[in-house]
């Protein structure tokens, strides 16, 4: 009789819930034990972060403002990686379509009913046009997306520092680095929650369908996992990658839009606020699932709205970090453990 | 087999010589999951020869060398060096016995100089020394060994010829007495194969020992003093070249005992072959992904209702013929007709819209996509027709029972067809594969290698199944390097030899003999002079 450690070939479902719950209860234990350790008082710490985030109505708004561009850039990523790239620039895509979004809203004149539109179309256009290159060199050329996406990140943010401080900035002298308060809004949803939140949402559903029942998505994830393949079956690999990078970009794009417009009303720096990045994170959570994608953000945004408020509480930045990242360790421990039975068996 | 060890000894003892072999292996075997790689090898390297290892693909040569230098240690048996048992634990040990090896693939570092590589990772290259130093150290080994190198030049500039010196002097400066070495002439024009030679025998005649692996009969019998044959993992026999002809060695690696069981005979009620043919090429040319041309001039037909196998060893351009014939890859020049229809131009998509079935050789990498489920896997022909796709909505549900009737029609067993294809045993997997591709071969089936790495049941299931298209009237190119599956099953057989075909023959008026040597690139001997070939 021995005891031996078998993988198991497919997940099981409940297993992989439960791991992730074991995973969180685990973290955060640690996490308790080092403030306690420290001398913090867990009861007023623990309380305090409940109530900013699900224990009060602002604490509720606050949640859902962060987790709208969270479920775009995380769906962003999760797209691309149905096609097997790896978009690792949301953040630079979140940028782009943030500059294209406020360019219409400060250039284009007219009722806000008509220039909305206009700048969801640009905040996508925008987060396209900033993928395109990568896009392009990885379908021609096959130069790593990662690589390329990943530098694009920088020269997005960096530009909107330049617009914000440069030709953009406030002509009214009250504020040094942002551009003036944009005169058109997303309208509200629930109290400070805008639309944005909503439509990501919807967005989500939609292209979950889409990549279940539809032949394109079925073409996609062919492509997306075995290009050869795809080239077997005569699918044409190179075309669904060009568009689903895209599709990636402008979702990441839109996020941009939406947080500029419905957000932070002014184009600033730091506006992306590692929205892009925690994306990656989102999408990992999510395993490649379009509907997960909203619960890994979900989750992503009660960490963040939850290392802000023990900031609050003098607790530092980087001890803030080291927890979120104990979180994100246990839970991809947990994810590959779900794959493991225990068996016990008779040598053979 | 006894037989001939005795003989051996007899030899030995009758020529009044006892030398005492530098390397001899006892009754090795090793065994990987679900293969035999070497059995009960038996086989001695005596001082002053050149020792030619003969066989096909698979057949337990490069497993016999990986043990014997180090890189893979025996299940059973024993290495003996000089009479003391070794055991080694790497190849650095195998080369601190005087045991090294040139491998088909060179193994040098090419931004390097010569001199860089041969005293790369070794122990006696001084810990400090000038690139001058180095240099003359260097040309040094290579005069005392006579092997001319250029020390200063970097590897990247050299021919194969000269890199392939490079690999050798490495080596030999390490004090080997054993050097073996892997298909050496593949990379090599005439010349520089020539040049090789001479050095080896020179190696050979300063009382070293040289193992030389091949395929090519011609040069094991220009090079060798004795050859050993391996078939199937297992020692055939080891003989003195100098007793043996192209026509004995064929016989020898190909094996004799090939069962003409009757697979070729139809069933009642099972469909003529038609006169005319359901796939014809004319002069078909390709070239493979590095450019290199690789399909030469082909011209074939295949008639509906025969199966025609195509022999060969591995890599003489099967792979891009059966590529071509489906669309993957287009043909450089020539004509492809699928029942009289043009399709030279076309790509996979027609090839599979005129009823063309293909099951690729290296399933796991081209038919298949590994992480996907095995629904997905199995609808990828037919995904884009009703019932499963009404315009562009795809529906799960009718894949899911589409998946479900192929799985029952390759009599797989699936726990869960959402679950990752890769998670099926390779033989599970070509199954599926091959029913998913019967249900669009309503023409032509190519299938590449379809029982590689396949146990016999599954081995058996694929026969089955290509007898059954057959029977129904559909035309099966059946690419294959047993040479007894393709006896067994294909009405004609074509040989090709270097992206050529050596000529057609009929499966039921051929030998195997024949056959092994149209595979070493004897042309077919369509004036039907067998004693010719001597």
């Amino acid at each position: 009789m021995s005891i031996r450690i078998q993988r198991v070939p497919s997940e099981n479902m409940a297993g992989g819930l439960a791991a992730r719950l074991i995973a969180i209860v685990l973290a955060l234990s640690i996490a308790a034990i080092v403030f306690a350790m420290s001398g913090a008082d867990l009861g007023k710490l623990g309380a305090h972060v409940f109530k900013s985030t699900f224990g009060s109505r602002f604490g509720l708004m606050d949640l859902g403002l962060i987790v709208t561009p969270l479920i775009l850039t995380g769906l962003a990523v999760t797209v691309a990686m149905k096609v097997g790239a790896w978009n690792i620039g949301a953040e630079g895509q979140f940028c782009a379509g943030a500059i294209a979004a406020t360019a219409v809203a400060l250039f284009v004149p007219g009722p806000t009913i008509l220039v909305l539109p206009l700048m969801f179309v640009a905040g996508a256009i925008g987060g396209m046009l900033w993928i395109l290159i990568p896009t392009l060199a990885r379908a021609y050329a096959d130069v790593s997306e990662l690589i390329t996406t990943l530098l694009l990140n920088f020269v997005g943010a960096l530009f909107i520092y330049y617009l914000a401080t440069g030709p953009w900035l406030d002509p009214s002298g009250l504020s040094f680095a942002a551009t003036k308060r944009l005169p058109h809004d997303v309208p509200g949803f629930w109290g400070d929650v805008h639309w944005g939140l909503p439509i990501a949402v919807l967005l989500t559903v939609a292209l979950a369908g889409v990549l279940n029942y539809t032949r394109w998505g079925y073409e996609v994830r062919i492509a997306g996992s075995n290009p050869a393949a795809a080239r077997y079956a005569a699918i044409p690999f190179r075309r669904h990658l060009i568009v689903v990078m895209l599709m990636s970009g402008a979702i990441a794009g839109l996020a941009g839009m939406f947080e500029v417009i419905g957000t932070t009303h002014r184009l600033q720096g730091g506006i992306s606020n590692n929205f892009g990045y925690i994306g990656i994170m989102v999408a990992v959570l999510a395993r490649g699932s379009a509907i997960g994608v909203i619960a890994g953000a979900a989750l992503m945004a009660v960490i963040l709205k939850s290392g802000i408020a023990l900031q609050t509480q003098g607790v530092n930045i980087s001890t803030v970090l080291a927890l979120t990242g104990l979180i994100l360790f246990f839970t991809a421990i947990g994810d590959e453990l779900s794959h493991y039975r225990i068996v016990r068996s008779k040598p053979a | 087999m006894i037989m001939n060890v005795m003989l051996d000894v007899d030899r030995t003892a009758a020529s009044g010589v006892a030398v005492q072999p530098i390397v001899s292996l006892r009754g090795v075997a090793k065994h990987f999951p679900g293969v035999i790689a070497n059995q009960d090898v038996d086989f001695d390297l005596l001082p002053g020869e050149i020792h030619a290892l003969l066989g096909e693909n698979g057949a337990g040569k490069s497993t016999l060398m990986n043990i014997l230098t180090g890189i893979y240690r025996p299940d059973l048996g024993e290495i003996i060096v000089d009479g003391q048992p070794v055991t080694f634990a790497s190849p650095v040990e195998a080369i601190a016995a005087g045991i090294g090896m040139v491998h088909q693939h060179f193994k040098l570092v090419k931004a390097f100089t010569v001199a860089e590589n041969v005293h790369l990772g070794w122990s006696e290259t001084p810990g400090r020394i000038s690139r001058d130093l180095l240099e003359a150290r260097t040309a040094q080994i290579a005069a005392s060994l006579n092997l001319a190198v250029k020390p200063g030049a970097r590897v990247s500039d050299l021919s194969t010829g000269e890199q392939q010196r490079v690999e050798i002097l490495r080596v030999l400066s390490r004090k080997a007495r054993v050097l073996i070495l892997d298909e050496p002439t593949a990379v090599l024009t005439p010349a520089e194969a020539a040049e090789l030679f001479k050095a080896l025998r020179q190696f050979a005649a300063r009382g070293n020992a040289v193992i030389f692996i091949s395929h090519k009969l011609d040069e094991v019998l220009e090079i060798s003093d004795r050859v050993t044959v391996l078939r199937g993992g297992r020692k055939v026999t080891t003989k003195p070249t100098n007793e043996c002809d192209k026509r004995i060695l064929a016989r020898l690696m190909v094996g004799q005992e090939v069962v003409l069981s009757n697979m070729r005979e139809r069933k009642p009620g099972a469909k003529p072959i038609s006169d005319a043919p359901v796939l014809s090429l004319r002069n078909v040319s390709a070239r493979d992904d590095l450019g290199n041309l690789s399909l030469k001039n082909v011209s074939l037909d295949l008639r509906a209702g025969e199966i025609l196998g195509i022999a060969g060893v591995a890599g003489n351009g099967q792979k891009e013929l059966s590529q071509v014939l489906t669309g993957v890859r287009r043909a450089s020049g020539g004509e492809i007709h699928v029942c009289g229809k043009d399709l030279s131009s076309r790509g996979a998509e027609e090839f599979a819209a005129f009823g063309v079935g293909h099951i690729p050789e290296d399933r796991l990498h081209s038919g298949l996509a590994p992480a996907l489920s095995i629904t997905d896997n199995v609808v990828i022909r037919e995904y884009g027709k009703a019932p499963l796709s009404q315009g562009w909505m795809y529906r799960p549900s009718a894949a899911a029972a589409l998946a479900r009737s192929i799985a029952e029609a390759a009599s797989v067993a699936v726990p869960d067809f959402k679950m990752p294809v890769r998670n099926l045993s390779g033989g599970n997997q070509q199954r599926l594969v091959a029913r998913r591709e019967m249900r669009i071969a309503s023409n032509v089936l190519v299938a590449a290698y379809p029982s590689r790495g396949l146990d016999v049941g599954a081995i058996n299931a694929m026969m089955s199944y290509f007898t059954e298209l057959r029977d129904a009237g559909v035309g099966v190119l059946f690419v294959s390097e047993e040479l007894e599956e393709l006896f067994k099953l294909s009405d004609r057989i074509a040989v090709m030899f270097h992206g050529e075909v050596m000529g057609v023959v009929d499966s039921s008026q051929v030998d195997v003999e024949t056959i092994g040597l149209m595979m070493g690139g004897q042309r077919s001997l369509e004036a039907g002079s067998a004693e010719e070939v001597r």
